[in-house]
C-alpha cells in the first residue's frame, strides 16, 4: 500500500459508506417527513421536506384511531406473553441440569423435536381449540400462543446454565437451601446475562409479531400496535399523512429499545450464534 | 459395616428419588407446554391431512392422500410454495453476498463508523409487517410515488406499476426482505470478523499478499462457522415468512407472491377447509425438517474438517 491510499482509503470509505446508509434510511426519513406534510403535498412532493410544517396528521391520528388503547394491549401481552416464557423455560432449565437421567433424557429430546415444529403446523388446531374455549379473539388467547416460545427460551438458558461449575449448585443444596429457593437466589443470578439476551429477543419477536394477532384478532379494541397500523391502510386511504404518523408512533418505541438494548441485542446475535 | 453402607446406600436412594421428583416438578410447566401447544396440535395436524374435515364439521371421513394430491395439483398453492422458496433462497443468497463486504467494511476504522452500523442493524429490528406497509406506499403505483418520483427524476421514466406484474412483484418482495435482512446479518458476521485474529493478516502482508489474497485465504475461511449459523437463519426464516408479502402484495398479483403460511392460514381457517391447511402444514414442516437437517450435516461436516 502506498501512502496516498493508506490516507485516502478510509476518506472514501467513510464517504461511500455513509451515502450508503443515507439510501438504505430513505424510508425512514419518508416515513417522517410524511407527517408533517398535508395530503396534497405528500402526493406532490414525497420527498421533499415540508415547507409548511402542520401537526393535523398528529391530531387527527389521536381523534380517531385507538393508538394508546393498542399499546396497552401490546404492553400487556408481552409483558405476560415474554414473563411467562422465561419462567417457564428457566425452570425447565434449572430442572434439567438438576439430576441428570434417563427422564431427563427423554425430555431433553422430546423439547428438541418441539424446537423444530413450526409454528405454522400447529396453527390450525390450535385456533380450533382455542374457539372452543373462548380464547380467540381475546389478549390471554394471544399470550397461550406465545408461550409456545418457552422452548426455544430453555435451549438459550439451558446452553448457558451448563456452563458454570456444577458445585454451585451442589453447594446450594447440601446448606439445606430448598429448590425453589436455590433456582431463585443462585441460579437466576448466575444465568442474568443470557436471561437479559432471551428477554431483549422475545420482546423483539413478540411486540412485532403479526402472524397471531392477525389470525387471532378480529375486535379493534384487542389490536395489538402492529396490527393496528395495518388496519389503518384501509382507514386512512387517503389521508397519508395520518398513516405515516401512527407508523411513527408505533416505531418510537422500537426505537427507544433498540437505543437501550443495542448492547444485549448485539451480544445475544454473537452468544446465540457461537453455539448454532 | 454393613448396616451403615446399606444405610447409605438407602440415603443415597432417596436423595436421588427426591431430585428426580423435583427434577420434575421444574419440568412440568414446559412439559405442559409441550403438550398442549406442539404434541396434541401437530398430531391433530397430521390426522386432519389425511380426513376431510372442514374445522367445523362432526362428521369426518378418511381420504388417504386425496389432500396432498389436492395441494399438488392447486396452481394457487403450488405458487405459494414456489414462491416460498423463492423467497427462501434468493434472500438467503442475496444477503450473505451483500452481508460479508458490509461486514468487512464496517470492521474498517472511518469516520461515522457507529452511525453506520445502527443503521443498517436498526433495518432488521421493526416488525417486518409494518415496513411492508410502508414500503407499499413508497412503490406506489402513481406518478407521484416515491420510486416513481425517483426514476422520472433519474431516468425521465413512466410510473412503473410496481406490484402489479408477477416477476416484478417477486422481486420487490424480494428487495426489501434484503434491506431489512442484510444489516442484521452484517452485525453477525461483524462479530465473528472481530474474533479473527490480527497476525493471520500480518504474515500475510509480511508474505506480500494482496487484499483479496487476504479475503480469499483468511477472512472466508475464518468466517464459515458464521455462513453456516447465518444462511441456517435466513433459510428457516425464509421458508417461514408471512408478514412482508403479506402486507406488501397481500400474495398478489394473483398468486404470484403467495407464500405457504399464508395458504394455510387462508385455507385451514378462514375458508373452512382445515383438510387442506394441514396437509401444506405437514409438507411445510417436512420442508422446514429437511433444511434443518440438511444444515446441521453440513455443520457437522465442516466442523470436522475445519478442526
Amino acid at each position: 500500500m502506498n501512502g496516498r491510499k493508506g490516507r485516502l482509503g478510509p476518506v472514501l470509505l467513510s464517504v461511500g459508506l455513509l451515502t450508503l446508509a443515507a439510501i438504505a434510511a430513505v424510508p425512514l426519513y419518508y416515513i417522517v417527513v410524511s407527517t408533517f406534510k398535508t395530503p396534497v403535498e405528500m402526493s406532490q412532493s414525497p420527498l421533499g421536506l415540508p415547507l409548511s410544517p402542520t401537526l393535523d396528521a398528529y391530531k387527527d391520528v389521536f381523534a380517531t384511531t385507538p393508538v394508546v388503547q393498542s399499546f396497552v394491549n401490546t404492553a400487556i401481552v408481552t409483558a405476560f406473553g415474554v414473563g411467562i416464557q422465561v419462567v417457564v423455560g428457566s425452570l425447565a432449565a434449572y430442572g434439567m441440569i438438576l439430576r441428570r437421567g434417563r427422564f431427563t433424557a427423554i425430555v431433553g429430546s422430546l423439547l428438541m423435536v418441539a424446537f423444530v415444529i413450526p409454528a405454522q403446523a400447529t396453527l390450525i388446531p390450535l385456533y380450533q381449540m382455542e374457539a372452543k374455549v373462548g380464547l380467540v379473539d381475546t389478549l390471554a388467547g394471544l399470550v397461550v400462543m406465545y408461550l409456545g416460545g418457552a422452548v426455544f427460551c430453555y435451549f438459550l438458558i439451558v446452553g448457558y446454565m451448563r456452563k458454570p461449575p456444577q458445585e454451585l449448585f451442589e453447594a446450594a443444596r447440601i446448606d439445606g437451601s430448598g429448590p425453589l429457593r436455590t433456582y431463585w437466589t443462585i441460579v437466576l443470578p448466575l444465568v442474568r446475562p443470557i436471561m437479559a439476551t432471551v428477554v431483549v429477543f422475545q420482546t423483539m419477536w413478540v411486540w412485532n409479531d403479526f402472524l397471531y394477532p392477525n389470525v387471532f384478532i378480529s375486535s379493534s379494541d384487542n389490536r395489538t400496535i402492529v396490527l393496528q397500523v395495518y388496519n389503518a391502510v384501509g382507514q386512512f386511504t387517503t389521508n397519508w399523512p395520518a398513516f405515516m404518523t401512527l407508523t411513527v408512533i408505533a416505531l418510537i418505541p422500537v426505537v427507544v429499545f433498540f437505543i437501550f438494548c443495542q448492547r444485549w441485542i448485539v451480544a445475544g446475535l454473537a452468544a446465540g450464534s457461537v453455539k448454532g | 459395616m454393613d448396616s451403615t453402607t446399606d444405610a447409605w446406600l438407602r440415603n443415597r436412594r432417596r436423595l436421588r428419588l427426591t431430585q428426580t421428583a423435583t427434577s420434575g416438578a421444574f419440568l412440568l410447566p414446559i412439559m405442559a407446554v409441550f403438550v398442549i401447544l406442539f404434541a396434541v396440535p401437530f398430531a391433530q395436524t397430521i390426522y386432519y391431512a389425511f380426513t376431510d374435515f372442514s374445522g367445523y364439521s362432526t362428521d369426518v371421513s378418511f381420504v388417504g392422500f386425496a389432500n396432498y394430491a389436492k395441494v399438488f395439483a392447486d396452481p394457487a398453492l403450488m405458487q405459494g410454495l414456489a414462491f416460498t422458496l423463492l423467497y427462501a433462497i434468493a434472500t438467503t443468497v442475496l444477503i450473505t453476498v451483500c452481508a460479508i463486504p458490509l461486514a468487512i467494511a464496517l470492521n474498517q476504522r472511518f469516520v461515522g463508523r457507529n452511525a453506520v452500523r445502527s443503521v443498517f442493524f436498526f433495518l432488521s429490528v421493526p416488525s417486518m409487517a409494518i415496513l411492508g406497509i410502508v414500503w407499499q406506499y413508497i412503490f406506489s403505483p402513481l406518478d407521484s410515488g416515491v420510486l416513481n418520483t425517483i426514476v422520472r427524476s433519474l431516468f425521465g421514466a413512466d410510473a412503473v406499476l410496481w406490484l402489479s406484474e408477477s416477476s416484478l412483484a417477486r422481486g420487490c418482495v424480494i428487495f426489501v426482505g434484503v434491506w431489512a435482512g442484510v444489516g442484521w446479518h452484517a452485525t453477525l458476521y461483524l462479530a465473528y470478523l472481530q474474533a479473527v485474529p490480527r497476525d493471520l493478516y500480518e504474515q500475510a502482508e509480511v508474505d506480500g499478499a494482496n487484499a483479496w489474497q487476504k479475503f480469499v485465504a483468511i477472512t472466508l475461511p475464518q468466517l464459515i462457522p458464521c455462513i453456516v449459523v447465518s444462511t441456517f437463519l435466513l433459510m428457516t426464516a425464509g421458508l417461514k415468512v408471512y408478514d412482508l408479502p403479506y402486507t406488501l402484495t397481500k400474495g398478489g398479483p394473483g398468486f404470484a407472491t403467495n407464500t405457504l403460511t399464508q395458504s394455510i392460514i387462508v385455507q385451514g381457517i378462514a375458508q373452512g377447509r382445515a383438510d387442506l391447511g394441514s396437509a401444506l402444514a405437514v409438507i411445510f414442516t417436512v420442508a422446514v425438517a429437511a433444511v434443518v437437517l440438511a444444515q446441521l450435516a453440513l455443520a457437522n461436516r465442516l466442523e470436522r474438517t475445519l478442526s
